[in-house]
């Protein structure tokens, strides 16, 4: 009895010791978690995720040594790590080295003969061959200057039938492909982007946005008469909010709209991004309706077709790789170091991302961290096809975020090159990829099936010939209880 | 006897114009209530291992969001409102049914669903995603084989024309909708009157 007694004590003790180790390593797990990191699940639930990248420096005018700046609103950076930021109240282009050290900065060119000022320009961009374009919203212009800042061509407020009459040619952002074609996003057009030649004569619009309209309108708008209809909105396309160009020449634009907020243009101005991702690639599928969805103000286009959209409103950077499954997000608005006021524009510096914040005139360089780097590594080794590295680096990344779904399927794509079906079935399930768990479950099918041929079609034949003979058995047993009955 | 209990249900759904009018005036109430049980709890059953053991490719199904309990009240609760709904309106509408007819009726014709989908788990599991239309297409046909024995339950059970049954089953789908709206507000009432009650049990509990 006592004996017995005391055994219960024992066994007791023990589970308390259980529960108490269990409750220990779950504190452990949770401080290693970052707060502001996070990711989405299959399910749409917000997940925690460890940092992917954390806010290193802060720049502004006078660190950089340029006197303030007032109300910068682009940035880019050239394939040698040159910073040009565009300093719209100084009216000003200011080129950085990547130290953030002063090289030279533009404040006037000559035009026929005469100097004149960037008048609050709105965007720049900068060709390889480090010819600048900065379109100078005040003087309703894009202005072109070649590597030694001297003028190539001005291009002026264009004439077309395809334009209304009363038109205002207001650039705010402009991009240069390899063919020196420039697509201008001017403020009020609503057919797209503008398409200017190498010579600057004005060809067409590229890609409007769709527009997207409830039913219940239309209805409405169905019923009412033409007095009434002029009183109502109109159906408009609306306007893109920012755009940047690929290495291949595909153009990124965002918008802020309904949905459908990326996108990729082909030549035609077809959409063509990859929605691959469990959500589509668009910021937050969660937030208070107080704060509305996320409205994207700046797209910045990396190697790998990775891509980073910035979203003005909570102040978030979210980064996609090119099949459409979100990476990591970082980034917020307050006053702490990594976040920011009014964040405008979003550049990449190799791996670094800059944030240009336009209120406080600061630029913030954000680092990656391991897990970051790791994960980068793993999509950029995936998206070249050398599954070998991507299986390990993929490997790493989930050991230091079991949360993050799309990386199993990368394993499981790597297993099934590697002709280990059954595991990769296992990996794709844990990724919820339907097409990629029935590519593996058919091969593992047909390699099960060819090993056991010869013992599944000898149980095939045996049960045959079995349920042959219970049929004959039954026949001869049957026929006299039929007859029985009869009787 | 005994065999003839598990093989009548059978023979009722590949002949449901001879079964249901035995099965209205021939058969053993008793023996049919019970049967009527069974297959509801099979239905249950199938309903449950559904979301939890079907392939893959074909079951999408949040594991933390699943729970028994509701999926047997999704198949329970639809069957009863149904009946329910069937009852109050062929009483109106001089249908000749009892409530146990209909009720019978009803479970009767939701042997397909048991019959086909039960194989279906087993089967889920070893199909790829283009294999899957066969899944689909056969969830489909057990659909539509429902609706037919329902039909031709409600007809044979109330005795009434083609025209006359289909117009019941309008309108009887439109008083479960009623149903449904009058159960929300009923309980959504409840809880408010439940949470006034409670406030002013904390309120007199917190000054006294």
């Amino acid at each position: 009895m006592l004996k017995g007694r005391l055994q219960t004590k024992v066994y007791l003790f023990i589970a308390l010791c259980c529960l108490i180790s269990m409750g220990m390593g779950g504190t452990i797990a949770k401080a290693a978690e970052d707060a502001g990191s996070y990711n989405y699940s299959f399910w749409g639930d917000t997940v925690a995720a460890p940092a992917a990248y954390k806010a290193t420096s802060l720049w502004n005018g006078e660190s950089m040594g340029i006197g303030p700046l007032k109300e910068p609103s682009d940035l880019h950076v050239t394939a040698d790590k040159q910073i040009y930021l565009l300093d719209t109240g100084n009216n000003r282009v200011v080129i950085l080295n990547q130290q953030f050290e002063l090289v030279r900065m533009i404040t006037s060119y000559v035009h026929e003969g005469k100097e004149e000022m960037f008048q609050n320009p709105q965007g720049l961009f900068v060709t390889d061959e480090k010819q600048l374009f900065v379109a100078d919203t005040g003087n309703q212009r894009v202005v072109h200057l070649d590597q030694d800042d001297k003028l190539v061509k001005v291009i002026e407020s264009p004439e077309s039938e395809l334009l209304q009459d009363p038109f205002k040619f207001e650039p705010v952002r402009v991009v240069v492909d390899k063919a020196q074609r420039i697509y201008v996003m001017a403020a009020g057009v609503f057919d797209g982007f503008m398409e200017f030649n190498a010579n600057g004569e004005f060809t067409s619009f590229i890609g409007a946005n769709r527009v997207f309209f409830s039913p219940v309108e239309y209805f409405w708008k169905m019923l009412s008469t033409q007095a009434q209809r002029s009183q109502m909105v109109m159906f408009t396309p609306t306007e893109f909010s920012n755009l940047d160009i690929n290495d291949e020449g595909f153009l990124y634009a965002t918008n802020s709209q309904m949905q459908n907020n990326v996108r990729k243009l082909n030549a035609r101005g077809g959409d063509i991004l990859r929605e691959e991702g469990y959500f589509p690639p668009e910021g937050d599928i969660r937030f208070m309706k107080a704060d509305g969805p996320t409205r994207l103000v700046d797209i910045d286009v990396a190697d790998s077709e990775i891509y980073a959209i910035l979203d003005a409103n909570r102040g978030r950077i979210f980064t996609y790789n090119g099949d459409g499954h979100f990476m990591y997000v970082f980034g917020g608005l307050g006053n702490q170091l990594g976040e920011f006021h009014t964040p405008v524009a979003l550049e990449r510096v190799g791996d670094d991302y800059l944030i240009l914040d336009k209120a406080l005139g600061e630029i913030t360089v954000f680092q990656s961290t391991e897990y970051g780097r790791t994960l980068n590594e793993a999509v950029r080794a995936y998206y070249k096809g050398d599954e070998e590295q991507a299986n390990t680096l993929f490997h790493q990344t989930i050991n230091m975020n079991a949360n993050l779904e799309f990386a199993y399927a990368g394993i499981g794509k790597a297993l099934i090159r590697q002709g280990d079906y059954g595991e990769a079935m296992k990996y794709f399930k844990q990724s919820m990829d339907q097409k990629g768990y029935s590519k593996a479950f058919l091969l593992y099918r047909k390699q099960v099936l060819r090993e056991h041929f010869t013992a599944i079609m000898t149980g095939m034949l045996g049960l045959v010939i079995v349920a042959l003979l219970i049929k004959k058995y039954r026949k001869k047993k049957g026929g006299r209880q039929v007859a029985s009955i009869e009787q | 006897m005994n065999s003839e209990l598990y093989k009548y249900p059978f023979y009722l759904i590949m002949h449901p114009f001879n079964g249901y009018w035995e099965l209205k005036y021939d058969r053993n109430q008793k023996a049919s209530i019970v049967i009527s049980f069974v297959i509801l709890f099979l239905l249950a059953v199938t309903n449950i291992m559904q979301s939890q053991y079907s392939g893959f490719v074909v079951n999408l199904v949040n594991p933390n969001g699943m729970n028994s309990f509701m999926e047997i009240l999704y198949v329970v609760v639809p069957v009863l409102f149904w009946c329910v709904a069937n009852w109050s309106l062929t009483t109106l509408m001089d249908g000749e049914g009892k409530f146990v007819d209909i009720f019978t009726s009803t479970c009767f014709a939701l042997i397909p669903f048991v019959i086909i989908q039960l194989p279906w788990i087993l089967l889920s599991n070893f199909i790829s995603l283009q294999e899957t239309a066969f899944y689909h297409f056969s969830s489909s046909i057990a659909m539509i084989w429902c609706v037919f024995l329902l039909f031709v339950g409600n007809m044979t059970v109330h005795q009434y024309t083609p025209s006359k049954t289909i117009g019941t089953i309008i309108l009887t789908i439109a008083a479960m909708g009623f149903m449904a709206f009058l159960s929300l507000l009923f309980f959504s009432l409840i809880q408010q009157m439940l949470a006034f009650i409670s406030v002013i049990y904390q309120e007199l509990v917190l000054r006294s």
